[in-house]
């Protein structure tokens, strides 16, 4: 798979220092189980990231923390590497990456005609939202924009915008300034993951309509 | 430094190599302060702490050596607690993911890869999950509804393909961060590990703002150069 789009450095050094919220954590770490261009550049953060660690001022620990540690260790014998998630029976999520298959997922609904979502279920406050989004192939989207961010990565299939063409594995960034203009490549049903903050403003009746389905 | 570390490693017995950490790793706007107390209560020689090679102290604790634990969680406890407060944690939860990053270290000192990026990265990315771990928690016991199940293992170490390539490619991240200058590790540092503010860090390093942002935005750009250059 040939991945042309990623995301922006400030993303990817937010998933290094462990800060993005837990829907764009979970996108961008989709990105980059097939990127092995940022999985390099995120490594290299973690490296400075370890630097940084080393050189941090120490905060005394309690009296007993070792103590305490020893403890916990002598009660939880070395567990074996965690078993890998299991395949789940539905067809749709079975194809998922792995990080993907170990999460809750809802069921379908229809958004519009020819685009439907599963919705994510994310242990964090309502900030963000993260759903699985399915286009059937050559819908349009609308015209849309937002009021905070949207971060896409393409799962199967493709879409087309003013950007570029997003295939499997691309990343597309949306926020404030954006406006999709969205066509579904003929090849197939689009898979995408999305995350998404603050609400999304539709133009037009449809969009309208829509949105109370993606405001979750 | 990494055959070196290798070599040394293969020693049965071998008492803990002193090697010296690359440059690029010690030259940040920050440099250790003394907090020498009780490192060597334990270990048989007097280790400068600079110069403790930590790859090798978890190759130990991965054989169950309880002393090389204490030395490492000596050294690194208190500074995994001091990283996390002075990057938004309450003090109480700095201890406590401390400690728990501590029992993690333990048990999966054998998955440690000594070619990996380090030692200290490692330990970083296991306190940096265990946050993300916490705060998802606090979240979850916030809500009515607990419909999720238990915590998925936050970061999958993404696939097993995709850690074959982390390996390849761990030689060429070194080098990379090896060319990066002192003064471009230090801006990243800042700007992202730290999440110091623009203005902050125009203050710590004296430089007008406008410097500080081109400085951030040069050195994430030489970091991708670094990286896509061919080894």
């Amino acid at each position: 798979m040939t991945i042309s789009h990623h995301p922006p450095d400030d993303l990817l050094a937010g998933y290094a220092a462990g800060t993005l919220d837990e829907a764009e954590h979970l996108v961008v770490g989709v990105h980059l189980s097939g990127c092995a261009h940022c999985r390099r550049f995120v490594q290299a953060l973690e490296h400075l990231a370890g630097a940084t660690l080393e050189t941090s001022v120490a905060a005394p620990m309690a009296k007993d923390a070792f103590a305490a540690v020893m403890a916990r260790i002598e009660r939880a014998p070395k567990p074996a590497a965690p078993p890998p998630a299991p395949v789940p029976a539905d067809p749709e999520l079975a194809g998922l990456p792995e990080s993907l298959r170990r999460l809750q997922i809802g069921p379908r609904r229809r958004v519009a005609p020819g685009l439907s979502m599963r919705p994510i279920q994310l242990t964090a406050r309502a900030t963000s939202r993260a759903f699985l989004l399915r286009a059937e192939p050559g819908v349009k989207m609308l015209d849309h924009s937002h009021s905070g961010t949207e971060l896409t990565c393409v799962l199967e299939g493709s879409f087309s915008h003013r950007g570029g063409r997003f295939g499997p594995g691309d990343f597309d960034y949306g926020d404030d300034d954006v406006d999709h203009d969205v066509t579904v490549g003929d090849e197939g049903p689009c898979l995408c993951i999305v995350a998404m903050t603050g609400d999304l403003r539709m133009h037009g009746l449809l969009g309208r309509l829509i949105s109370p389905f993606v405001r979750l | 430094m990494i055959a070196g570390l290798k070599t040394a490693a293969t020693t049965p017995g071998s008492t803990l190599a002193l090697v010296r950490p690359p440059a690029a790793l010690v030259t940040g706007a920050s440099r250790t302060r003394a907090h020498g107390t009780g490192l060597n209560r334990s270990g048989p020689a007097k280790r400068s702490k600079a110069a403790v090679d930590w790859a090798l102290v978890i190759g130990r604790v991965a054989q169950g050596d309880r002393a090389a634990f204490g030395a490492l969680f000596e050294h690194f406890a208190p500074r995994i607690k001091g990283f996390l407060i002075r990057t938004g944690s309450s003090p109480d939860e700095a201890e406590e993911i401390a400690q728990t990053a501590m029992v993690a270290v333990w048990t999966k000192a054998t998955q440690f890869d000594p070619g990996s990026a380090g030692p200290a990265a490692w330990i970083f990315t296991i306190a940096r999950n265990l946050r993300i771990d916490a705060a998802r928690r606090r979240a979850r016991d916030g809500r009515l509804d607990n419909a999720v199940g238990q915590d998925a293992e936050t970061d999958p170490d993404w696939s097993a393909e995709a850690i074959v390539t982390r390996v390849e490619d761990t030689s060429r991240v070194a080098a990379a961060i090896e060319k990066l200058s002192a003064e471009q590790c230090a801006v990243i540092r800042l700007s992202f590990i730290e999440e110091r503010s623009h203005s902050d860090i125009a203050a710590t390093l004296g430089l007008p703002l406008g410097t500080v942002k081109s400085r951030i935005r040069l050195a994430m750009n030489r970091l991708r150069e670094l990286l896509d250059e061919p080894t």
